[in-house]
């Protein structure tokens, strides 16, 4: 055998290899959303939506409390999480840029990024649930807060480095202050990139279940008080899934076609928006 | 007539962060009020550092330092009580990249007006126009001045930074390499513009290509290694020099 075909046939083994393991990934993918939507879709009705949860065993009712709990919790950790993050990498990367202050800041995110979020759960269940007796929507919003800064403080902190210096130095030479700079061009350079990475980072928080077990624990009732414990879909899927009834499976599936759903729509327009931005 | 002193640069030397070798050494020289100064010279020789000490824009980075003096209207800029937004409105700047903001094309021009606190519409609409027009850029976007600034030519662009400049009406400009990024036929036209604005204001150019000094100014400073070896009239310079080294720059024997 020649060089030449030999070359050729590793080329071909390699090809073959790649493709096998790219179409393992995405079977599993396709196979699990698919799975989802089939039995999702089965499960819809209108009841979901209007109805709280009916007593064990009762058919009928719906996720009503859930659906509301979710929304409350994960709207209250954008609204602490989004601003600390953001004002968080404008300091990294604008303020204190090339200390060593804001280099531990930036490693530290990065470690937190990846703190397994049932640690986060516990954490928080010491600081904002023990000491208060019982478990609150307050406590599960934190948790997915703390989850979010580091996300997008990290993101904001890499669209703020990815803005030329020129551009800054422009604004300054018109004799503009630190602060009009980063206002008035930084961040308008910078804003599809730093709003796709609050997108994303919400789409995070919304699929956590870990965090709130320990914190908004669960509540079959409806409730919008985010001091008592409450209702979300992604504990309501794990209580629902391991019960021993078959509409609660059901209503587990209905509930996990609509969160997919909504954190796929979330995640495609972002990444429309970075599509947009880079075409025009 | 003898032309009048804009600004003096007395024994100025100035030092990076965390050097404590002088990238300026002792420069001493005028520049004159309305007319066109070029600062030429080999790469590294110091002449962007000169321009940027004109409006302290060193500053923006810590640990860099100034020594000596540069007088302007009798003020020495490099003291600490000098308000560098003041100074800044005074003396505006041109980039080597053209730096449009991500905003329309009559936003960016109206910024440094903002920045001031003009507010009123049609004061701005027409300080706005005003620039435009002696950036010669009126004519191609007085029908598009909503449009985003991203979507002009790199020519144009550069165009809309120096009726950007020119809007706060500053009484000096410091062009650094405004042509470098450019083609032909733009750097034409901004040098046409640059020949015009003197009669308003005073200005220093840095720039790489010699035909442009020659071209556009009327007193030349050439600098080598942080050091000014010779001032003159451009004409002096390229003609007669005094000193052989400038006479070897110019005539392209090194650089």
């Amino acid at each position: 055998m020649d060089l030449k075909t030999k070359r050729k046939i590793k080329g071909n083994i390699a090809l073959l290899l790649s493709t096998f393991a790219a179409f393992m990934g995405l079977f599993w993918l396709v196979f699990i959303i698919f799975d989802v939507l089939r039995h999702g879709i089965t499960a819809l009705n209108l009841e979901l939506f209007l109805e709280d949860p009916a007593p064990p065993g009762v058919p009928g009712g719906g996720l009503r409390n859930a659906f509301v709990g979710q929304f409350l919790i994960t709207s209250v950790a954008t609204i602490i999480g989004v601003p600390l993050g953001i004002l968080g990498g404008t300091f990294i990367a604008e303020y204190a840029r090339g200390t060593v202050f804001a280099k531990v800041i930036s490693i530290l995110s990065d470690i937190m990024v990846s703190v397994p979020s049932i640690v986060v759960g516990t954490f928080i269940y010491a600081l904002l649930v023990k000491p208060f007796g019982h478990f609150s929507g307050w406590a599960g919003a934190a948790a997915l807060a703390f989850i979010m800064v580091p996300v997008v403080l990290r993101t904001t902190e890499d669209m703020l480095k990815l803005v030329p210096w020129t551009l800054r130095e422009a604004a300054f030479a018109l004799g503009a202050s630190y602060f009009r700079v980063i206002k008035d061009v930084v961040y308008r350079a910078a804003a599809t990139g730093i709003l796709t990475g609050v997108i994303l980072a919400i789409a995070r928080i919304a699929g956590e279940t870990a965090p709130l077990l320990f914190t908004s624990f669960n509540n079959s009732y409806f409730t919008t008080n985010m001091n008592e414990p409450i209702a979300s879909l992604t504990v309501t899927i794990f209580n629902y899934a391991m019960g021993p009834y078959e509409d609660w499976h059901e209503k587990a599936w209905a509930a996990a076609f609509i969160i997919t759903v909504v954190i796929l729509i979330v995640t495609v327009t972002s990444r429309m928006i970075i599509h947009w931005r880079y075409k025009s | 007539m003898e032309d009048n002193i804009k600004i003096k640069v007395k024994n100025f030397s100035f030092y990076y962060a965390k050097s404590d070798k002088p990238a300026l050494k002792n420069i001493n020289m005028p520049v004159y009020e309305k007319k066109v100064t070029a600062l030429i010279g080999p790469s590294g020789c110091g002449k962007t550092t000169l321009l940027r000490s004109f409006n302290r824009m060193h500053d923006l980075y810590y640990g860099n330092r100034y020594e000596g003096e540069i007088i302007m209207d009798g003020k020495n800029i490099l003291s600490d009580d000098i308000d560098l937004i003041e100074l800044r409105s005074k003396v505006g700047m041109v980039f080597q990249k053209p730096t449009p903001f991500p905003m329309s094309i009559f936003d960016n021009v109206a910024y440094g007006l903002k920045l001031r606190g003009i507010k009123n519409k049609s004061e701005l609409e027409a300080r706005v126009e005003k620039a435009l027009k002696q950036a010669a850029l009126w004519d191609e976007v007085k029908d598009r001045l909503k449009d985003s600034a991203s979507g002009l030519s790199g020519g144009q662009q550069q165009r809309l930074v120096i009726a950007r400049a020119l809007a706060v009406e500053p009484e000096v400009l410091l062009f650094d390499e405004p042509t470098s990024a450019l083609d032909p036929i733009s750097t034409g036209k901004i040098e046409e513009l640059v020949v015009g604005l003197k009669e308003t204001v005073t200005i220093i150019i840095v720039t790489h290509n010699m035909q442009q000094a020659a071209r556009v100014s009327d007193y030349t400073a050439f600098m080598y290694l942080g050091e000014l070896i010779e001032f003159d009239k451009t004409d002096i310079i390229f003609t007669s020099p005094k000193k052989k080294l400038t006479e070897d720059y110019v005539s392209g024997r090194f650089g």
